[in-house]
């Protein structure tokens, strides 16, 4: 008896770290040792879901039963236990597509990912990949744009500018050369989807930036990866190659006339270049300091061309954006917040993970449904929104609906999604420092704002928890954060203050007087 | 009526009677003449006399030839030229007051910065040859070192009032 | 009104402005002043001081108003208490890290922060932690660091990468780390770099040679022009109790814009150097002794007489027009014709094709907006730093620049060509083949089986395809042994390809002393002299009773004059320096001040007169040259000599020469020119840019910069 069994683990970072890598070769030698099985090991990508990682699958007709978390140790006993026929055990989890975290997300963007082999060419074929870039051939350069435009899809990067609109003015512009700027910087801690997303599923964000040069008239792109991936660099880079090999990349692409390459890009380790005047600078090769805007990077970007410049998760949207439509996509969401959006659970969370789901969802159901609550077990106290620079949200704004505008007016941005839940042993008056500190850390230098306010800032609540001068202090504190607010060349200075304010307003009680040590 | 008065008084000699009253108050009040040089009297901590140009504990000097008291000079009695010092400071190397010039109106001490040239309580000095009215810098530092306790004296004692 | 102008309000005064205008710029031309750092008018917008936030209707945030364009209807607030509310803030965080230093600050009494501060900041700060301090770097001789006072606002950075054309400082590090260096360590060499002294608000980037020298009040500040090169920078002297402490650049947008070289900058402190002469020196005997002027002039006076019209008179290209028109007429009086300016010169044989005056052949600001250039014989950013950034400008706009010169120059932009390989003459002719004047009568002899190659085809297809375009002939083209040859070639290419012909002059006045007739061949106004005297090369080697140096010294500025060869009786030098070739040779020195010392015209290469008075106390017994001259024009009895002062002088040239513009260019034509023997040794032509007049000699700052060592160690 001969068939053939394919077996998932997972190649993604969280995963290997996991163990994932063991895990593997120790399946490996298991199967050889099972003579009559023959096991075809796939290392896939992430489903995402970080708290069952590695997360083990196995493909026995047609179905995908899931083991997590497996450890290497356990393997012995999941063979045992049938593991390649998906024989139950218990680290069983059922039917992969059947696990409610799964099943209950509605995922757009991150459909393929954790699916198959990230570098299978024909796995993404056959899961209707470069369909988008094919149908955008057809449809010509404005009738995608007009797709885009239509579909909402807003910058996932944190500032969530229409992308269409960021495309029509590159478009619009005349110049002998344009330039696609992917920004796979992910810098913001407690934030993963970039990274899920180019190690399960590279092709797609190489056909969306595809579909963006058709779009405006680019030939060349870049992907602005940060150093600290080396794993998706491998993963990216290879894909590139493969998909250069398979002419989706270079002169005449699929002889449809029209030229485009992708060039990987590592940073150095700035936390300023995931802003994207920064970002361009550093592509330049030079020192990643803010510019200044005007001109705007869609007119005077990358070597002073036009450049689209769009976050990963964007430019991963568009090819199913252009395969099904712009209304497709635009069906989804809550108001001017429309489709998807993908955001990581992290922090003090039972099950941490990625979660895409349309926008309008509560914060509390997204911690409590999907992560289910926290991991200590004690109450929410504080949830950070948005990465190190988002506000801090206590209980009584948890019902806030996740979309741009409702979190706006409740004083907080949704960012990249990014969601750091934290339990009532917080000590806000740290976080606040830290967030200034993080700042006089990462601040690029130019302007005076940022530069000198955030060391400044630290400085000043290390005297307010010295109870110096209280009263003076807290009004110093606050004007200090106006003036970087008010004053800052980026986002970088304007948005440090917003985590410091929102403790200060949401938990003023940390900020008092400290009777020895912490509490 | 006032003819009668007028002649009266001039008839029992009034007035002399009324200015030798002030002679004979006088002559029973403690006297307030000061037998000066022996006698002196008190002198307020605030006395503008002659300027002296001060040092630090270290002897460094404390001039950094910003010249402030030479731009607020209101008589133009303060002539300053500088340069950089061997160690790299910034240092006069002409300081002149010409004290005939000088209206002691104390404002080059109130500019200075450092509290460089002051002026003392010294207003006994004198001049026999021309020229020896423009206080040099040598002469000023001299002053200086030789009344460098009671400068700080009254420095002190006039701090909080500053 | 235009499509292109937009309406707005600013502090509620309707204004009009130019579409992408920035606000800065309407609020300056309204005169609402906005408070600035980063800002400067000439370099690239920054906008990282954050302090001229201004507010704007409807923006939600304070805007910066020198990176925010204008908009159509904007309401513009510059004083609102919100907009005061906002920059005093910035300057409440710039004051954080400057350092209290402002009394030992240079910068003190000028300081754009302490201005500023006055407006802006609070008297007592509300930060009490320690300031941030930052060491000190040696950046070279003439521009000393304080880097703790820098406030980042990168104007020196920008003008490195933007107006000098090589990043020599950068910003390295990040966040309050972020630190203005050179990278690696080492000295800015740039010839305009100085310019980062006058940008820096702070007390950052200092003068070094000024320092603590002097304070910004006491100074007076009087205008001049610098004396070093053909574009006469526009200067301002500042002079403390009749010394001058420093130059800075005098804005002219015409000539020097804002900028001036190092070397206009520091050649001052020669005024001051051990080497003035302050009395009156006589030789006799072989001993030197001091004398006073009134027996000095005399003794001048009477060896002239006696020379009579064998008299030979040498006078420095950088003397004034009334120095040298006195001359001249010192000349006429006695007869002699031997009067030469051109003193580094060694081919006179094509003298008459000279123009009236050695002119640029189009304006200073008309340079940078050419579309082609071709720079012949010149190092040019030694020789007129600022003829080199207009060159620059052009070149970043767009035009074909290129070069021939034996000398190896690096340019901070794209050239176009750079002919050095085969020898200036091959070169010029092989460009000239490619212009097609193979059938100029005048080069047909030189072209004669000449080819061009195929960078020579390109410089020549880069003028005759540019819209205007310019030959310029500099300084090592003209002391060429072969220069009759290249000027006649240079000619002939700037008539094939319609370009004008220009030259860049040797010292300040070439211009002016050609025009007043130093000359042996003209008289003043440019009429030929009916008996030719002998030029430069021959006065200095020749033989005769009397010989007067003015300005020049024997060796650097006369290298023809070897003083143990000497053929004179008589050698008097009217000299602001002694040196030891002058007192090896001459027999009187009589000390004339410098160009600070005197009243005076100079006229540059565009044919611009530029008047000055004198703006410091003569040193010692000096005095100004025209008056020496004037006094032994008496002497001598030579008539109307009666001047008062140096404008009337002037004004009689001027009214000689009428108001017809001199004709520049190339006065010959039709008669072929013979090449001229002699190799192009790129040693002996080329004068080191510090080693040109007897000033930058001896400024003692610019002569421990690395181009001053090396000029020195090349000569």
């Amino acid at each position: 008896m001969s068939r053939s069994v394919r077996v998932f683990v997972p190649r993604e970072t969280a995963a290997v770290s996991l163990g994932a890598d063991e895990v593997a070769v120790a399946l490996e030698s298991a199967a050889q040792r099972n003579h009559g099985m023959a096991v075809e090991l796939v290392r896939n990508g992430s489903r995402g879901l970080s708290w069952l990682e590695p997360l083990v699958e196995v493909e026995t007709g047609g179905t995908r039963t899931a083991y997590g978390p497996v450890a290497p140790e356990d393997v012995d006993g999941l063979v045992a236990a049938g593991l390649f026929e998906g024989g139950t055990h218990a680290l069983s989890l059922g039917p992969a597509e059947k696990i409610p975290y799964l099943a209950t997300q509605q995922r757009w963007t991150f459909r393929r990912v954790g699916i198959d082999d990230p570098l299978s060419m024909d796995a993404y074929r056959a899961a209707g990949g470069f369909e988008g870039i094919g149908r955008a051939f057809e449809l010509g350069p404005s009738a995608v744009l007009e797709h885009v435009i239509e579909s909402g899809l807003r910058g996932r990067g944190g500032a969530g500018f229409p992308a269409g609109i960021k495309w029509r003015t590159v478009a619009a512009a005349t110049a002998d050369r344009k330039y696609i700027a992917c920004n796979a910087d992910e810098g913001d801690s407690g934030t993963f989807s970039d990274r899920i997303l180019m190690e399960g599923d590279p092709y797609t964000l190489i056909e969306g930036m595809l579909i963006a040069g058709y779009t405006v008239g680019a030939h060349k792109g870049y992907i602005y990866l940060r150093s600290e991936y080396p794993l998706a660099r491998r993963i990216l880079g290879q894909a590139i190659a493969n998909a250069r090999e398979h002419g989706w990349l270079g002169t005449n692409v699929r002889d449809s006339g029209f030229d485009f390459d992708i060039e990987l890009h590592l940073g150095a380790g700035s936390y300023v270049c995931g802003e994207e005047t920064a970002m361009l600078e550093s592509l330049e090769g030079k020192a990643g300091l803010i510019r200044y805007k005007p001109p705007l990077p869609a007119l005077e970007g990358l070597f002073g061309k036009p450049t689209v410049v769009n976050n990963v998760v964007t430019l991963a949207s568009v090819p199913d954006i252009v395969r099904l439509g712009g209304a497709a996509y635009a069906a989804l969401g809550s108001g001017r917040s429309k489709g998807t959006l993908a955001f990581q659970l992290a922090g003090n969370v039972k099950r941490g993970g990625l979660v895409e789901i349309p926008f309008g969802a509560t914060l509390r159901s997204l911690i409590e449904d999907w992560g289910g609550g926290t991991a200590s077990g004690r109450p929410v106290r504080a949830v950070q929104v948005g990465g190190p620079l988002g506000a801090y949200l206590p209980d009584s704004l948890l019902d806030t609906p996740l979309d741009y505008e409702a979190f706006a007016a409740a004083g907080g941005m949704i960012g990249h999604g990014g969601i750091v839940v934290f339990d009532d042993t917080v000590d806000m008056a740290a976080q606040a420092r830290f967030a200034m500190e993080f700042c006089s850390v990462e601040s690029c230098g130019k302007c005076t704002p940022c530069r000198i306010g955030s060391v400044r800032g630290v400085e000043v609540i290390d005297r307010i928890l010295g109870n110096q001068d209280r009263a003076a202090n807290l009004e110093l504190l606050d004007e200090l954060c106006e003036t970087m607010v008010q004053g800052s060349l980026c986002a970088m200075g304007g948005l440090t203050p917003y985590p410091v304010k929102s403790a200060l307003k949401h938990f003023p009680g940390d900020f008092e007087p400290r009777s020895g040590g912490k509490r | 009526m006032n003819t009668l008065r007028a002649y009266i008084k001039t008839f029992v000699l009034w007035e002399l009677w009324q200015g030798l009253s002030i002679t004979l108050r006088n002559l029973f009040r403690p006297s307030i003449t000061v037998q000066y040089p022996e006698d002196k009297t008190p002198q307020s901590v605030r006395f503008r006399g002659l300027h002296a140009l001060r040092r630090y504990p270290n002897g460094e000097e404390r001039c950094i030839a910003c010249k402030l008291c030479e731009a607020v000079c209101p008589a133009l009695a303060i002539t300053i030229e500088s340069d950089v010092a061997a160690d790299g400071t910034r240092r006069t190397t002409r300081y002149d007051i010409d004290l005939f010039k000088c209206i002691y109106c104390g404002f080059c001490e109130e500019a200075c910065p450092v509290d460089a040239i002051v002026e003392t309580r010294i207003h006994e000095y004198y001049m026999e040859k021309p020229g020896e009215n423009i206080m040099t810098k040598d002469k000023l530092l001299a002053i200086g070192d030789k009344y460098d306790a009671m400068i700080s004296a009254d420095k002190a004692a006039d701090a909080r009032y500053r | 009104m235009s499509d292109d102008m937009v309406n707005l309000e600013v502090d509620g005064r309707p204004v009009q402005a130019r579409k992408g205008q920035m606000i800065i710029e309407v609020t300056d031309a309204v005169g609402a002043y906005v408070p600035r750092f980063c800002y400067h008018e000439k370099l690239s917008i920054a906008a990282n001081c954050r302090m001229c936030l201004v507010q704007v209707e409807k923006a939600p945030k304070p805007l910066p108003a020198c990176a925010t364009p204008v908009g159509e209807g904007m309401k513009i607030f510059t004083r609102s208490p919100y907009a005061i509310a906002a920059q005093k803030a910035t300057m409440e965080f710039l004051l954080i890290n400057h350092p209290l230093d402002c009394p030992i600050c240079d910068q003190g009494g000028e300081c754009e922060l302490q201005d500023l501060a006055m407006g802006y900041g609070r008297d007592v700060s509300r930060y009490t932690e320690k300031k941030r301090v930052v060491k000190d770097k040696d950046i070279g001789p003439l521009v000393s660091t304080d880097m703790t006072r820098c406030i980042h606002c990168t104007r020196c950075v920008r003008f490195g990468q933007e107006i000098a054309g090589i990043p020599e400082l950068g910003t390295t590090h990040r966040g309050e780390n972020m630190k203005i260096s050179t990278y690696i360590e080492k000295s800015i060499d740039h010839e305009l770099s100085a310019n980062i002294i006058d940008l820096c608000p702070v007390g950052a980037l200092n003068n070094k040679p000024y320092r603590y020298s002097a304070r910004a009040w006491e100074i007076e500040q009087r205008a001049t022009v610098a004396p070093h090169d053909c574009v006469g920078s526009n200067i301002y002297a500042h002079v403390l109790r009749g010394t001058v402490k420093r130059i800075v650049p005098r804005p002219n947008e015409a000539v020097n814009e804002t900028w001036i070289s190092d070397r206009d900058r520091f050649s001052y402190e020669a005024i001051y150097s051990a080497d003035r002469l302050t009395t009156p020196r006589v030789r006799e005997n072989g001993e030197w002794r001091d004398t006073d002027w009134e027996s000095a002039l005399k003794l001048l006076a009477e060896k002239l007489q006696a020379a009579g019209k064998d008299a030979g008179i040498l006078l420095s290209p950088s003397s004034t027009t009334e120095e040298a028109y006195l001359l001249a007429k010192i000349a006429g009086h006695l007869g002699s014709p031997n009067i030469d300016h051109r003193l580094r010169r060694q081919d006179f044989s094509d003298q008459d094709n000279d123009p009236e005056a050695p002119l640029l052949g189009l304006e200073i600001a008309a340079l940078e907006q050419v579309d082609g250039a071709f720079v012949v014989g010149s190092s040019i950013r030694r020789e007129a730093p600022i003829l080199a950034h207009r060159l620059r400008k052009a070149a970043l706009r767009g035009a074909r620049v290129s070069f021939a010169c034996p000398e190896p120059e690096s340019y901070h932009f794209g050239v176009h060509e750079y002919l050095s390989d085969a020898g200036l003459l091959t070169e010029l002719a092989g460009v000239a083949a490619a212009a097609g004047c193979a059938s100029n009568p005048s080069v047909r002899d030189l072209l004669a089986g000449v080819s061009a190659t195929a960078a020579q085809q390109r410089v020549a297809a880069s003028l005759s395809e540019a819209g205007s375009s310019v030959v310029l002939l500099g300084a090592i083209a003209e002391r060429h042994p072969a220069a009759a040859a290249l000027r006649t070639l240079a000619a002939a290419i700037a008539g094939a390809t319609d370009s004008a012909l220009g030259y860049v002059s040797e010292g300040a006045n070439s211009v002016g002393a050609s025009l007043a007739g130093a000359l042996p061949h003209r008289e003043a106004g440019g009429a030929a002299r009916g008996a030719k005297g002998r030029c430069a090369a021959e006065i200095a080697t020749g033989k005769g009773p009397a010989l007067l140096l003015f300005g020049a010294e024997p060796g650097p500025d006369v290298p023809a004059f070897a003083s143990e060869k000497r053929g004179y009786g008589f050698v008097a030098a009217c000299t602001p320096f002694r040196s030891d070739a002058l007192e090896a040779s001459a027999d009187l020195l009589l000390p004339v001040g410098t160009f600070a010392e005197t009243s005076g015209t100079y006229v540059n290469c565009e044919g611009r007169w530029q008047s000055f008075a004198g703006v410091a106390r003569p040193v010692g017994e000096a005095r100004p040259g025209w008056k020496v001259l004037r006094v032994l024009g008496n002497l001598l009895d030579a008539p109307d000599f009666d001047y008062e002062n140096s404008e009337e002088v002037r004004d009689e040239l001027s009214a000689h020469l009428g108001s017809t513009p001199p004709k520049g260019g190339y006065a010959g034509g039709g008669k072929p020119v013979k090449a001229g023997a002699g190799s192009d040794d790129a040693r002996r032509l080329d004068v080191p840019m510090y080693q040109v007049d007897g000033l930058v000699r001896r400024a003692t700052a610019l002569q421990r910069t690395p181009e001053a060592i090396r000029g020195r160690e090349g000569c």
